[in-house]
């Protein structure tokens, strides 16, 4: 039998740094508390001629009652699973925090070894530690570990196996005041015997402090019941206070204690990070530094070195390799057919997209960077002033930082949002930020709308960094319109968050992230690109013409032309009544990067097949103007994300009817926001008026109205759900 | 007694008393809100505050440092 073994402690004290150690895992790892959101199981690695051991990674919890979903998820994996030791990890820096935790780990009667892990920072700290001594107080071995450098792993995990291979359990001990001992003690010993022995503690404390969902769950004898409440009213008479707050300070009286015996520091200044967070989080530069901050990230990303390593890509690499195969292809006596679909298809379809692997590269970078440092809550905090206006808590600019690089985590991110409506909320407006795979469709883009303006394609850098902002933008309009209905009315949870230390990113981490981010695009580009590109190859090249099924020569004969052309006049009013761009939005639900694909497939297959094609040129022949190209853009940023990111959501918003609304709403704003960005705009560039811009016209008088109208639930008592109560 | 709020950047003070709902303060004595804990203010921007309490440093809004009396 395996030993099970659970990963338990505050969040951001590195237990997944751990877990990753452990077994060999690649598990998301950043500098925030909060990045893990689900449990995890693995098996330890180097354990050659020993017995196998899981041990499963837990959100990071600060006590056993959750405050928020994610903290649900490591509640009840510690009381329900039995696990058969926890490793308790207290981040050594910040011990007595850590180990209010670890008084109600040792509580639940499992058997806990404490991992005192960042042992390595103690000295720069200034920190000591007597670990013998604090080990034989708090009665459990301690070991201590560096996750990070690898230290004391095999150490912790041997120790834990140890203790749980024997046959007694040391029960857990006494630590509050006497009369408090007294009264846990006389609940204890009127428990039925139904409740294991290294149980008891644990239901007698929660008994006292009247939790009312250990009472519901389990049926206690009345005469329990009774004596539990007498003690509790006695004790809350001597103390002056209620039950739940003499147990907390029983808790914390007892770990001063223990702290003042062994844990010599010296008496902190102000640290780096407290000077940084003057000036970052400062009233008045916190969010111009922010701004700059974005800006400048997407900027580099899409110009100077991205699209230096893009163009060559593009123009050189994929036309010499489209040039190579087409002529070995000849040679080789390869009919038109498959010389068509693999030069124009398949190395037309996914070289498009493989030409911005470079600038997604830098793209994830620039995020590593800024998440492994430690910038990125404050960002949560500085925008928390700016979002309350709007009815969101800065908690809910998490999700939303996360789906810049993909919306999938990000919408997994909303899992920590106190309130279930502002979740949501969250949910459903998270991939409205532009997420690393609609970068090469904004480049591209950007392209084309600088080519009308410039003549060239490349001058479309700013087009990212304000793609990215109206995302923001887009979220807000979305807060403020659906804040003020019923379902998402109320107040948003307040914000309390720790924020981590800040510290210089370790390279491993940063490369690592970047490195399975780009692995996720390269391997989708050789699956469902690839199967995207063959089947939009197809279907842009056959058709019926001149009265039989074949390849046909004028791709406006072609299956797509006709499929698309169905649904093409729809879009019309918003300025790509095409049917390429439409089918290349469709095909954008597989994968953000398939409208890049497909379109490169289509302009190949338009162009000549003997000369390869500048997609951006070929693409910008389907847009009549500027403004026409942008909402093409925008209304692929809007609309839902990609099939993988929809099944996150479904999985997220855990109500069918829900998931629907925001499947319904992200489309339906799609569609009305480029509606009245194109009508107007085209009417103000100097168009003519029309039916269209009259209802361009209606629809944006009708969002004003719906983002300027007085909330009708403002001053009323709304009682809204905690995410946790709403999952019970 | 004077909520968090009224404290500058860099005063220091012990808590006194924590209100609220029932999960808000659980949640917040498991961030070491609790009574007699030493909290300093290292900044402070339109009410919202960055303070240090055992060890750690917490970002806390206007709403919740109402809540908090030193």
């Amino acid at each position: 039998m395996a030993v099970k073994i659970a990963l338990a402690g505050n969040p951001n004290c590195g237990k997944t740094t751990m877990f990753n150690a452990l077994t060999g895992a690649n598990q998301y790892v950043g500098n925030w508390p909060g990045v893990t959101v689900e449990k995890k199981e693995g098996k330890v690695k180097s354990r050659k001629g020993k017995e196998e051991v899981i041990v499963t990674d837990l959100p990071g919890i600060y006590s056993l009652s959750p405050y928020t979903l994610e903290e649900v998820v490591s509640r009840d994996y510690l009381l329900n699973e039995d696990p058969d030791v926890i490793i308790d990890l207290v981040d050594a820096t910040n011990i007595e925090r850590n180990l209010y935790l670890t008084t109600q780990l040792i509580e639940t009667g499992i058997p806990v070894v404490i991992a005192l892990n960042m042992s390595d920072l103690l000295a720069k700290n200034n920190i000591k530690i007597d670990v013998k001594r604090l080990s034989m107080l708090i009665g459990c071995p301690i070991i201590e570990t560096s996750a990070l450098k690898g230290t004391g792993l095999n150490e912790v995990i041997d120790e834990a196996v140890k203790v749980a291979k024997k046959s007694e359990h040391k029960l857990p001990g006494e630590i509050f005041e006497e009369d408090i001992e007294k009264a846990v003690s006389d609940v204890q010993g009127m428990l039925p015997d139904s409740i294991s022995e290294n149980k008891k503690r644990w239901y007698a404390v929660k008994l006292l402090e009247r939790d009312s969902k250990v009472k519901e769950n389990k049926k206690f004898p009345h005469a329990v019941l009774n004596q539990a409440e007498t003690e509790a009213k006695e004790l809350e008479k001597v103390h002056d206070d209620d039950m739940e707050s003499i147990i907390t300070d029983g808790r914390y009286n007892y770990i001063q204690k223990l702290v003042a015996s062994t844990v010599k520091k010296a008496k902190g200044q102000l640290t780096v990070s407290d000077k940084i967070d003057r000036i970052v989080t400062n009233r008045i530069l916190g969010i111009p530094i922010f701004l700059i901050v974005m800006a400048v990230v997407y900027y580099i990303s899409v110009t100077t070195i991205g699209t230096i390593v893009t163009d060559w890509t593009n123009d050189v690499f994929v036309v010499a390799i489209q040039d190579a195969v087409s002529s070995g292809l000849g040679a080789i006596g390869a009919g038109d057919l498959v010389t068509g679909l693999v030069v124009d298809g398949i190395i037309g379809g996914v070289g498009a997209v493989l030409g911005f692997v470079p600038q997604m590269a830098i793209l994830f970078l620039f995020l590593s960077l800024l998440e492994d440092c430690g910038y990125m809550v404050r960002i949560a905090f500085v925008m928390d002033r700016i979002f309350r206006h709007f009815g969101l808590s800065g908690k809910s600019f998490i999700p939303l930082l996360i789906s810049s690089g993909c919306g999938i985590p990000g919408i997994m991110a909303s899992k920590t949002i106190e309130q279930d409506n502002d979740r949501r909320l969250t949910i459903m407006t998270a991939t409205f930020i532009p997420c690393g795979a609609k970068l090469p469709v904004i480049a591209l883009m950007g392209g084309v709308m600088a080519s009308y303006a410039t003549g060239s394609y490349v001058a479309g850098g700013f087009v990212a960094p304000l793609m990215y902002f109206i995302g923001i933008l887009a979220v807000l309009v979305s807060a403020i319109i659906l804040k003020k209905t019923k379902p998402f009315s109320g107040k948003p949870a307040p914000f309390v968050m720790e924020l981590p230390q800040y510290h210089i990113p370790s390279a491993k981490t940063v490369l690592m992230h970047v490195w399975e981010r780009l692995k996720g695009f390269i391997i989708k580009a050789g699956t469902i690109l690839f199967l995207a590109c063959v089947v939009m190859w197809f279907l842009g090249g056959f058709g019926f013409a001149d009265g039989g099924f074949g390849m046909v020569e004028d791709s406006n004969n072609s299956l797509l032309a006709v499929i698309g052309g169905v649904i093409a006049p729809l879009f019309a009013p918003l300025g790509f009544g095409e049917w390429q761009p439409v089918a290349a939005s469709l095909s954008g639900f597989t994968a953000k990067e398939a409208i890049v694909s497909t379109m490169g497939v289509l302009a190949n297959v338009a162009g000549d097949t003997e000369d390869a094609v500048n997609v951006a040129q070929g693409v910008a022949a389907w847009f009549p103007t500027t403004i026409a190209a942008f909402s093409f853009l925008l209304f692929n940023l809007l609309d839902s994300p990609c099939l993988a990111a929809i099944a996150t959501m479904a999985q997220q918003m855990q109500s069918r009817k829900w998931f629907w609304f925001a499947i319904a709403f992200q489309n339906i704003f799609a569609y009305l926001v480029c509606l009245s960005v194109y009508q107007i705009g085209s009417f103000v560039m100097g168009g003519a008026f029309g039916i269209g811009t009259a209802a361009g016209f209606i629809v944006a008088i009708i969002f004003l109205v719906l983002l300027f109208r007085p909330d009708p639930y403002k001053n009323q008592k709304v009682y809204t759900k905690t995410s946790v109560q709403a999952a019970r | 007694m004077q909520p968090l709020i009224f404290l500058q950047q860099g005063d220091k003070a012990w808590i006194k008393r924590v209100g609220g709902a029932e999960e808000t303060k659980r949640f917040l004595a498991g961030l070491g809100f609790v009574e007699n804990a030493e909290v300093s203010v290292i900044s402070k921007l339109n009410g919202n505050l960055i303070v240090n309490i055992k060890d750690s440093r917490v970002a806390i809004n206007e709403d919740m440092a109402k809540r908090i009396m030193v």
